[in-house]
């Protein structure tokens, strides 16, 4: 009886802390609020990507702060997807039939955006900008692109591309050899390098796959050193970077590292690799978190005040980033809001400039850009701002029709 | 009570009018529950009814046979990925996919049941550990496979689009009409077997595999069986997964989901194919739907979240939420070792013995 009793109680406690089956989905707003919601990893494996959503949680705070947009707050929601597709997909799901959202942002995860975007798309909510180059309209090989979905996460092969005139145009090397995940992340900035290099009529001294879950890179680093190469682009997750500079430490080779914007968290690289990523160039769709860009420094003023206790870092920072269209869009596109109206001035931007590269939108192209900074970690994690935004000339996405 | 006075009552799958007449009231209530759920819950009753079918399932393998699989996640990736690639590479129609899928499932299942033979407790998880690893690590150095980018699987045609005769299941409440009457289908075939010459083998197995050898248990056939039945349900409900979710890669089949799935069968109660049901459901509840809103509710969600970011991280509520599933989890295990089948028997005799 005694357990029983334990039993309803604990009943009873479900039934307060479960939410009640709800109602019928809404308009993503009213005269009040704007609903946005975000999906992303801040539990789970990825948990340190988490940072992304709550960057954007600070945007918003920021515009209420400042009266809302046309007399409307916006009402932000965060649902932790675990970096599982199907947890995403029941959050996205859930934000938008029980709350109406108007707009998604963000969402670092591929396989959960992947697992969504038809969901969004058939349910004619916005989705601007996804936070993974793996969701770009362009691989879609869709005319027009989908018109909900507005992207400017650079693609990987203008990333690489851009690094690689940087490496042999201003560093002058000549010998240059890549190390890539064998996977679609990788091979794009492989194709990148290449062409590049094919315009200088050069080719890559060496190139080297390895596989996301190897741990021992001894042979793949002997490959990199014997082939001479003085300069190496490194397209790898975070964790083989470390495996590869402690590698290269143990066996005496240090060529000038080149790697993609996903490593750009200089502090966070700085202290996992023990100090080995110090000189190490990177790409980067973020601007340095310790610059003094009037817009920066406004976050980061706001981010003090407002999330004292987040450690303001480059993916933080790009959760604001990813946010900054909408709000803009909602701001030009004045009282009558509606989601045709947001897409109306979306597709009207033009070199439009917040905190990233300049963002160009039209009915016809929904990828915003092909520009990254390039950056060097200094001492202690610190950043150097070696070259501003700087567009691939050579992406052929843009001469597509 | 519940004593059986010949062996026909014994096998009988409903043991009597009253068990017959809840069971046609449950089907009833699951028919008709569309009607007035939104479709957002339709969407995570898929996904509770995909993993009750493969609890179910697993719960041959662990609660009946006594063997352990850490590596159930493999075989509901073989399902998922078999499915989507037989229709979309080969045009084979819905149904003999999942079905050729649930059996490349259970084959796989019958290799790893052979180390079972020899292998056993801690050894046996290792080994399936390694299977379901493995299978992922494959499947994602694979581009036929879509690698680790993943793939799309197609829409949800269960006629046979070649001979003109289409059949688009494009909702998730035409979805979910199709998994509940797998999944009734197949919760019924899996208490059925129980009772037929296999189950009982199997159980001989686990209360005693020397015992059974004795008695004239083929250890060799009926451990690989199990473990192949077993598999065939996971494949089968893999197959499932992949049109609910649409989209899948293969860390989607990662070894947190295989310990997920025995946690569902040791929350709901080993040995019962009604604990089965009730741990997926109560598991994928927690894990897909618990404290949702709440950070959203007028000063409640402040205070937890102001509270989990000043104690714990900055992420927010989501550190309630582990601790919460996590919690509810070791109370059903230490306070109710029967797991929820043993709440359930509770409540019933409660009710029977009512008011005394």
């Amino acid at each position: 009886m005694k357990r029983l009793s334990c039993f309803l109680v604990l009943v009873v406690c479900f039934l307060i802390v479960f939410p009640c089956s709800g109602s019928a989905a809404r308009s993503g707003f009213d005269d009040e609020e704007i609903r946005i919601g975000q999906f992303g990893p801040q539990t789970g494996p990825a948990a340190p990507w988490g940072a992304v959503a709550r960057g954007a949680g600070l945007l918003f705070d920021l515009v209420n702060e400042e009266g809302g947009i046309h007399g409307r707050k916006i009402k932000y929601y965060l649902r932790d997807d675990q970096y599982s597709p199907s947890v995403a997909q029941a959050g996205v799901r859930e934000l938008v039939e029980r709350h109406g959202i108007f707009a998604f942002t963000g969402g670092v995860s591929g396989a959960g955006g992947h697992a969504v975007k038809g969901y969004l798309a058939g349910n004619e909510v916005l989705w601007v900008v996804p936070g993974t180059a793996a969701l770009n309209t362009v691989a879609d090989n869709q005319t027009p692109p989908s018109p909900y979905r507005f992207c400017s996460y650079p693609l990987f092969e203008d990333e690489a591309s851009v690094v690689t005139k940087y490496a042999v145009e201003k560093l002058g090397f000549k010998k240059i050899g890549f190390l890539y995940q064998n996977d679609v992340f990788g091979k794009g900035g492989l194709t990148g390098c290449k062409q590049r290099l094919a315009s200088y009529d050069m080719t890559l001294v060496e190139e080297v796959p390895v596989e996301p879950t190897e741990k021992d890179l001894a042979s793949q680093m002997l490959r990199l050193k014997n082939s001479g190469a003085e300069c190496a682009l490194m397209w790898v997750s975070p964790t083989l970077s470390v495996i590869t500079l402690k590698t290269c430490e143990s066996i005496g080779y240090k060529p000038q590292w080149i790697a993609f914007d996903g490593l750009s968290d200089y502090p966070m690289m700085h202290q996992i690799t023990g100090g080995l990523f110090e000189g190490v160039i990177t790409a980067a769709f973020v601007p340095p978190p310790d610059s003094g860009d009037p817009l920066v420094s406004k976050y980061r003023e706001a981010a003090k005040r407002l999330a004292p206790e987040e450690r303001w870092g480059t993916f933080y920072l790009a959760g604001i980033l990813f946010a900054e269209p909408l709000v803009e869009a909602l701001r030009r596109v004045g009282p009558d809001l509606s989601t045709e109206a947001c897409i109306r001035e979306l597709n009207s931007f033009k070199d439009w400039k917040g905190l990233g590269a300049p963002i160009t939108w039209s009915a016809d192209n929904h990828q915003g850009t092909d520009s990254v900074q390039i950056q060097k970690c200094g001492p202690g994690g610190s950043y150097i701002l070696l070259q501003d935004w700087t567009a691939n000339d050579l992406a052929t996405w843009k001469t597509k029709k | 009570m519940d004593m059986k006075r010949d062996y026909y009552e014994d096998i009988e799958v409903f043991s009597s009018g009253t068990v017959l007449f809840w069971s046609f009231a449950l089907f009833a209530f699951l028919f008709t529950l569309p009607l007035y759920l939104p479709s957002y819950n339709i969407y995570l009753f898929n996904i509770i009814l995909v993993h009750v079918i493969l609890a179910v399932g697993l719960n041959i393998l662990v609660g009946y046979t006594g063997q352990i699989s850490l590596g159930h996640a493999g075989f509901f990736a073989i399902g998922a990925y078999g499915t989507v690639l037989l229709m979309t590479h080969l045009g084979v129609p819905f149904f003999a996919a999942i079905i050729a899928a649930g059996l490349i499932a259970a084959f796989f299942g019958f290799i790893i049941g052979l180390p079972a033979l020899r292998l056993e407790g801690p050894y046996l998880a290792i080994a399936t550990l390694g299977f379901g690893l493995t299978i992922m690590h494959i499947i994602g150095r694979w581009d036929i496979f879509g690698g680790r980018m993943g793939i799309q699987a197609p829409p949800l045609d269960i006629g046979i689009p070649q001979w003109g005769l289409s059949v688009l299941l494009d909702s998730d409440v035409k979805m979910y009409y199709l998994i509940v009457v797998i999944a009734i289908i197949m919760v019924i075939g899996a208490r059925n077997m129980m009772k037929t010459r296999i189950g009982r083998a199997f159980v001989a197995i686990r209360d005693d595999d020397i015992a059974a050898e004795v008695m004239g248990v083929n250890l060799l056939a009926f451990k690989t069986l199990s473990f192949a039945v077993s598999a065939f349900y996971a494949g089968v409900a893999g197959g499932l997964f992949g049109f609910v979710l649409g989209f899948f890669d293969p860390f989607t089949f990662n070894l947190i989901l295989s310990i997920i799935f025995l946690v569902m069968v040791v929350v709901g109660g080993l040995g019962s194919v009604l604990g089965a049901v009730m741990g997926a459901a109560l598991i994928t509840y927690l894990q897909y739907d618990l404290l949702k809103n709440v950070d959203e509710m007028p000063y409640l969600g402040d205070v937890l979240v102001w509270v989990s970011r000043k104690l714990f991280t900055v992420i927010g509520l989501e550190n309630f939420n582990s601790i919460m599933l996590g919690l509810i989890m070791l109370g059903i295990v230490i306070f109710e070792p029967l797991g929820m089948f043993g709440i359930w028997i509770r409540i019933k005799k409660y009710w029977k013995t009512w008011p005394f």
